[in-house]
């Protein structure tokens, strides 16, 4: 029996097969309307890697926003419990996670079990998250990737200080239109400082710990981690593909469940 | 149907909504019979209020923990306040128009929201105009402010009760002085006399309501724990509404034995206790009936809640009535939470956690409570250092806008799920 977990997030859909020797496939795709279809659809995806269907002897953790509209599911479980286990597994010795998803940014305490101890999130707006990010290139009329390299020749950091998306958004436009414009490079320092600043803001709730593990869509951006690490003042760890973490996660307690003979 | 002059009377919607939930209890084979009891005291209670003025009553509206006690020995009809905004949240779901009119009166969101539900109340007559207004600064900065505005909105004379903070002697004598001056104040505004041995009478039965609430808490201490989740308004608002009245006696003897029987029968509030919780501060009305139900399905029972029902030590004397009203306000749970937080407050939450063998905490942050939220992080803090997690769940007590049923809903099954998997 294939072990699987799946992450159906706002943006994109993430798959992990595991066994008892480890991770056998993984794949990221764009979710879509259904997160039922999506799901159906990335898991073959991640089947077809290992030459393997949705027809095999398989047993399904699922997480994620999208997670409860999936029927062929064998155990949801919440994103919280799944990244603590998909970054302990990646990373014994964190003792904090940072998820930088789409539409939310989670800070979580793991304990020397890779459990939870503690857990803030911001869901209330979506400023310090990657569709923040999207917005704000959109807005600066640059791809993502090159809003990351410009913000690099920055020489000034302007305070883009808004705790909600829109009006942030309307501090960007603000920076663009003055006279003289604020020049675009400085903009998206501070835009990328803003975030880290939600972020940095959440952490100091539970406490910063050691090591720090920043997972999530947005940890794939190296300046906002950089930006992170030295608000935090030591380096940070940073899986190759951090957009994975939860769905790891999620595969890591399927296997457990088979292990323990409950997953049939 | 319901016309519109008849929706604006929250009191009559109260009335009713007690009355459809009394008849709900009865149909159902397995419905408590202190729960009806409950039902009834408060159809009393506003069935009273809403005849008041017609029947030539003087009435009183008071803020929370204030002295109603005093306000029954002068037959004086009261009118909690801030209970009756988390009534018409509860019970009636018809709270968006007073706020609504809160704001017309210019009071801002960040305001907790049963004081401009209350202005929003007065200001377009959906509670009986009151012939004075009593408050004082127990417990928060809220209380302390609103009075002054509900006096202006109601056109009417009012009395600021001064509590000390501290607990000495010098202290409670000025404390004494207060509410005898606030006798003086009631008695010429009402043109009743204090009756002085209906004011012991009560001490006494207040006497006997605190023990009562002691052994409560003490059956809840049962593994399972026999009272449901949300039990602990109930018990809340007899404190609030009743206090020393012989029928707030009866209810509690009746819940006290229905518990003790569940308890020896080994029976919990849950049908598979899971998880035992404790409790700070108040949940949204609007999702009572969400929260029990997910405390059904999860097998989470809040078993104690130590600014509320965890009843301080001490004894009242019927024969000093108005130093027993004084102590009796330094005994109430919440007072530990009052002006600069002490070890008292912090050793209750340790104690609580201990003795009722929690597993887990739920901390509702009422975001227009400055009180409340300014003691998150310790609460928090001090509870993690017993290893005892806390949710933190951000949320107001009447405001629906807030926060939703589907975002507790996510928050509650991950807290349960850290629970489970510790």
């Amino acid at each position: 029996m294939k072990a699987l977990g799946i992450d159906i997030g706002s943006l994109t859909t993430k798959v992990v097969i595991m066994d008892d020797d480890g991770t056998l496939s993984l794949n990221v795709t764009p979710s879509g309307d259904e997160p039922e279809s999506s799901a159906r659809a990335a898991l073959k995806g991640a089947l077809g890697q290992i030459e393997l269907n949705l027809d095999h002897d398989l047993y399904l953790v699922s997480t994620g926003m999208g997670s409860k509209s999936v029927s062929f599911t064998h155990q949801q479980k919440a994103i919280t419990t799944c990244l603590a286990r998909g970054v302990y597994y990646l990373f014994p010795s964190a003792r904090m996670a940072i998820d930088i998803g789409a539409e939310s940014c989670n800070v979580i305490k793991v304990n020397e079990r890779g459990r939870i101890n503690d857990w803030v999130n911001h869901d209330k707006c979506a400023a310090g998250t990657g569709v923040f990010l999207q917005q704000m290139a959109k807005i600066m009329q640059m791809p993502l990737e090159d809003m990351s390299r410009l913000s690099l020749n920055a020489h000034s950091v302007p305070d883009i200080t808004s705790t909600c998306a829109v009006f942030a958004e309307s501090e960007v436009i603000s920076h663009v239109h003055r006279d003289p414009p604020t020049p675009k490079e400085d903009i998206v320092a501070g835009i990328y400082s803003s975030v880290v600043s939600r972020i940095m803001t959440l952490c100091k709730r539970t406490g910063i710990e050691k090591d720090v593990a920043v997972v999530g869509g947005v940890a794939l951006n190296s300046v906002l981690v950089n930006i992170l690490e030295n608000e935090l003042g030591f380096k940070v760890l940073v899986p190759d593909t951090p957009q994975i973490a939860a769905a790891l996660g999620a595969a890591i307690i399927a296997r457990e469940t088979i292990e323990k003979g409950l997953g049939t | 149907m319901i016309n519109a002059e008849e929706k604006k009377d929250k009191i009559d919607s109260l009335v009713r909504a007690c009355g459809v939930l009394l008849r709900m209890n009865k149909a159902r084979p397995d419905g408590r019979k202190s729960e009806r009891m409950y039902y009834e005291m408060l159809a009393n209670y506003y069935t009273r209020l809403q005849s008041a003025r017609d029947e030539g009553k003087f009435i009183a509206a008071h803020t929370v923990f204030f002295p109603t006690e005093i306000l029954y020995a002068m037959d004086i009809v009261p009118m909690h306040t801030e209970t009756t905004t988390w009534m018409i949240s509860l019970f009636t779901g018809e709270c968006a128009d007073l706020l609504s009119a809160g704001a017309d009166l210019g009071l801002a969101p960040e305001i907790c929201t049963p004081h401009r539900g209350l202005a929003g109340a007065f200001a377009i007559g959906a509670l009986p105009r009151p012939d004075v207004m009593l408050w004082s600064n127990l417990i928060c900065d809220n209380t302390a402010k609103s009075g002054e505005l509900l006096m202006e909105v109601n056109h009417c004379p009012g009395f600021f009760l001064d509590h000390p903070f501290q607990h000495s002697e010098d202290e409670k004598k000025y404390l004494v002085g207060e509410l005898d001056s606030m006798i003086r104040f009631l008695e010429e505004q009402s043109g009743h006399k204090m009756d002085w041995d209906r004011l012991a009478e009560i001490v006494g039965l207040i006497d006997r309501q605190i023990e009562l609430f002691r052994e409560i808490c003490e059956l809840r201490k049962a593994v399972p724990s026999p009272f449901h989740t949300q039990g602990f308004l109930e018990l809340l608002t007899i404190d609030y509404l009743f206090p020393g009245q012989p029928e707030a006696i009866n209810y509690l003897e009746t819940l006290r034995a229905e518990l003790a029987e569940k308890v020896s029968s080994g029976q919990g509030a849950v049908s598979n206790e899971r998880f035992r919780l404790m409790s700070f501060f108040i949940p949204p009305m609007y999702l009572m009936g969400f929260l029990e139900r997910i405390s059904q399905e999860y097998g989470a029972v809040s078993v104690t809640e130590p600014f509320f029902t965890y009843w301080g030590e001490g004894r009242l004397d019927p024969s000093r009535p108005l130093e027993s009203v004084a102590e009796k306000s330094y005994m109430i749970p919440e007072m530990r939470m009052y002006g600069p937080l002490d070890d008292r407050a912090l050793k209750s939450i340790v104690s609580c956690a201990e003795q009722y063998k929690v597993d887990g905490a739920i901390y509702y942050a009422d975001v227009g409570c400055r009180h409340s939220c300014a003691t998150v992080k310790l609460f928090k803090d001090t509870l993690n250092k017993i290893d005892v997690p806390m949710l933190t769940l951000d949320c107001d007590v009447v405001d629906p806008t807030i926060t939703s049923e589907e975002e507790m809903r996510e928050k509650l099954e991950q807290f349960f799920e850290l629970l489970e998997d510790r």
